[in-house]
């Protein structure tokens, strides 16, 4: 019998093919993952346009692991109230929980959270090419770390309880047609941003300038935090005494409220998805807000200004400053599944993964991510990173009341302020008067 | 004991497992809110005696003014949609009593609002107000009015109000027709006959007659708006400022934002002595059962 040439290439190429996926996966995986096949966990994450692209990866996780994942996905402002009754009870019934960055403090403190560092040091669970020094540093610090300075911030005590997945800073996004219209350059300043709202409110007829959050509660203000810290505007200082009412935050209040009254119509209702739509259908020439928008904007069935859109850095005020947010993956205390849960967390966190998840307009947590060239062609990568070096970690203050100084306090006057039923100064001046209130009942003011 | 002694206590006796299930199942959630308000707790924390505050979670619901804003909004809303839903239901009811080909689809028409979700309500009716995007703005841009429904007090309040019209009108017209299709017609017969007009039947013949059920409809719908959380949680999340926050959505904040169960156990006793006191307030002014009893 005689061996053609042909046959050995082919032979080889198959052994090749075969043997190639072993070794790989059995450095991308814990030495005792092979032990968690045939799990099943529960992740409690939220609707989202990154967790939208995340869920596709799902099989892929099933299929080289063995463990078996099932969902309960929710509107993210909804998360917690799941999460807190899960997690306060024995035995929770979530493995994973993917929280919003100001609850970190809350959740680490109700001792709802487990270390991570220990899983990290353990070889059967840790994965071996993981890189933790890949995560874009500002990610992993403002999202995983819990008992720094302030409770919150990187530094001494600092522990790691989360793996950042979908989180965010700030970009401004812009329309380049309607700008290059009306002779506007793009703006780098808040007074060039301010005179380009009303110019395309003067001039654009049923446009706004700036699409912006506005709606009652935490959605309003998440808007005003973008323009408070480049302001140098503060919520509440390091002895926590509130200063909303300074004239840096109401400055910010100002420009805030100027910028609701240039925006688009009934801009003073709007939640995210209403903001980012209102952006993405052409009702808006800017959008100042996370870098979620960079998928939907490039996707023609979400966008009607798939190619007109242009990217910069979020504009200067008092200083350069922008947002430090989104999501974190964590494990809770009470689950009996953390091994598997840790595994998942790693593997969704991984570089092939992050690679895959911003290739389809998900948000890239890792440098190398941002180096690859299939993420460069879809991805305005330079301005991305351009825009993480002005991330502020304390952009908000995330001490455990500030749910309810968000939702219950800044969340109504700010909302009474841009539709012009309350004063600026009096009612950042009474915000300022119960959020003292609110920090006093904590025990911050005790000696 | 004699026969008659014990005869006196056999009704008793058979009523004593519905008035356990009824303790059980009524009297001991709401005690046990009771209880929860005199304590400082997160949700997921149970009441310790570390935790006890006595009635100083009260005095704090009392002396807040967002919560008293957010009373008086919610009092606002239940007059004025409870005043339409009943003038507009009796008002359709009256039209529509005679034999009217079609009437069975019709009234089934007429039911859909009140089988959809509250929460799909609010939803549906945030679209139908949207600036931009919403039917009713691109009605009235017609005539040249383009308002922010949403994103201005006075407008919000009055869509979270047609809206709770729209989805519960068909009630109040439902059991209003139901109480006049069983009228004696005698009696209506004979005030014709006396020469007495249409309006007159009405006001001095049907509205009396059926006022009973209108009091126990309004009592209903009372009970109902006092309640409203969903509609406004999804159209306005009680926005702009506290314009729309009903009172449940502050509850609801306080329990689920906040966490603070106690705090909002204290509003959730606040909320149901109000719903009792208007209660009881209705029931004193014309109760439907007395008169049922006496005549």
């Amino acid at each position: 019998m005689t061996i053609t040439r042909r046959q050995v290439l082919k032979t080889t190429a198959a052994a090749a093919a075969l043997s190639l996926p072993l070794p790989y996966y059995a450095r991308a995986q814990g030495t005792g993952w092979s032990k968690l096949k045939g799990q099943s966990i529960v992740v409690n994450w939220p609707s989202h346009p990154h967790y939208a692209v995340a869920k596709k990866l799902l099989p892929d996780f099933t299929a080289e692991t063995g463990i078996k994942v099932e969902l309960d996905e929710m509107p993210y402002l909804r998360l917690k109230d799941a999460q807190v009754l899960q997690m306060g009870k024995p035995k929770g019934d979530y493995d994973v929980c993917v929280y919003v960055i100001m609850w970190k403090t809350e959740y680490v403190q109700r001792k709802f959270l487990t270390e991570l560092e220990p899983m990290f040091q353990n070889p059967e669970l840790a994965m071996p090419n993981y890189d933790r020094g890949d995560i874009i540093k500002g990610y992993y610090e403002g999202l995983g770390l819990v008992g720094g300075p302030r409770g919150y911030l990187p530094g001494p005590g600092a522990k790691l309880y989360g793996l950042p997945y979908g989180a965010e800073c700030s970009v401004l996004a812009y329309r380049k047609d309607i700008l290059a219209k009306h002779n506007i350059a793009v703006p780098k300043t808040y007074d060039e941003l301010l005179a380009a709202c009303r110019t395309v409110k003067q001039k654009e007829p049923g446009m706004g300038g700036l699409a912006s959050r506005a709606q009652a509660g935490h959605q309003v203000t998440a808007g005003w935090l973008l323009h408070l810290t480049p302001n140098d505007g503060l919520v509440i200082d390091d002895k926590y005494m509130p200063r909303v009412a300074d004239p840096a935050a109401i400055k910010a209040t100002e420009t805030f409220k100027e910028i609701i009254a240039t925006g688009p119509d009934g801009g003073a209702s709007f939640d995210f998805g209403q903001m980012l739509n209102s952006f993405l259908q052409g009702q808006s020439a800017m959008y100042l807000d996370t870098i979620s928008v960079f998928g939907p904007a490039r996707d023609p069935a979400k966008s009607k200004i798939v190619d007109t859109v242009g990217y910069a850095l979020h504009p200067k005020a008092a200083k350069f400053s922008g947002e430090l947010g989104g999501f974190g993956m964590a494990i809770p205390q009470n689950s009996a599944k953390k091994e598997a849960a840790f595994a998942f967390m790693q593997w969704m966190t991984s570089k092939a993964q992050d690679v895959k998840a911003a290739a389809q307009g998900g948000q890239p947590m890792r440098l190398s991510t941002l180096d690859h060239a299939d993420v460069q062609k879809v991805y305005p990568v330079e301005v991305y990173k351009e825009c993480l070096k002005i991330s502020n970690p304390d952009w908000r203050p995330i001490i455990n009341e500030w749910t309810e100084i968000s939702e219950k306090v800044l969340g109504v006057h700010l909302s009474e302020i841009i539709t012009g039923k309350a004063d600026i100064k009096t009612s950042m001046t009474d915000a300022a008067a119960k959020i003292k209130t609110i920090c006093e009942r904590a025990g911050y003011y005790k000696t | 004991m004699n026969q008659a002694g014990q005869s006196r206590w056999i009704p008793y006796a058979f009523a004593l497992p519905a008035i356990a299930v009824m303790a059980i199942g009524l009297f001991y959630p709401i005690l046990e809110t009771l209880r929860l308000s005199f304590y400082e707790v997160r949700l997921g924390e149970a009441p310790s005696p570390q935790a006890f505050r006595g009635l100083r979670l009260f005095i704090e619901v009392l002396s807040d003014s967002a919560a008293r804003e957010s009373m008086a909004v919610t009092l606002k809303f239940a007059v004025v949609v409870c005043a339409l839903e009943l003038a507009i239901g009796i008002g359709l009811a009256l039209l529509l009593e005679g034999k009217i080909p079609g009437m069975s689809v019709l009234r089934t028409i007429f039911v859909l609002p009140m089988m959809i979700a509250p929460v799909c309500v609010g939803l549906i009716w945030r679209y139908m107000f949207d600036t931009n995007a919403g039917p009713i703005n691109a009605w009235v841009s017609g005539f040249g009015w383009k308002p922010a429904w949403l994103a201005d007090s006075s407008l919000a309040f009055l869509a979270v109000c047609i809206t709770d019209i729209w989805q519960f009108t068909p009630f109040v017209f439902i059991m209003a027709l139901a109480a006049l299709q069983g009228l004696d017609a005698s009696l209506v017969e004979a005030a014709r006959i006396d020469g007495a007009r249409l309006w007159q039947v009405i006001w001095h013949i049907k509205l009396p007659l059926i006022m009973p059920i209108l009091m126990i409809t309004l009592l209903m719908r009372l009970i109902d708006a006092l309640r409203g959380l969903e509609v406004v949680y999804a159209m306005t999340n009680g926005g702009p400022g506290l314009s729309t926050e009903l009172f449940p959505l502050h509850i609801y904040k306080s329990a689920f934002v906040t966490q603070r169960m106690g705090h909002s156990a204290a509003l959730s006793v606040c909320l149901l002595a109000v719903t009792t006191v208007l209660s009881a307030a209705l029931l004193v002014f014309n109760n439907p059962l007395r008169r049922g009893t006496s005549s």
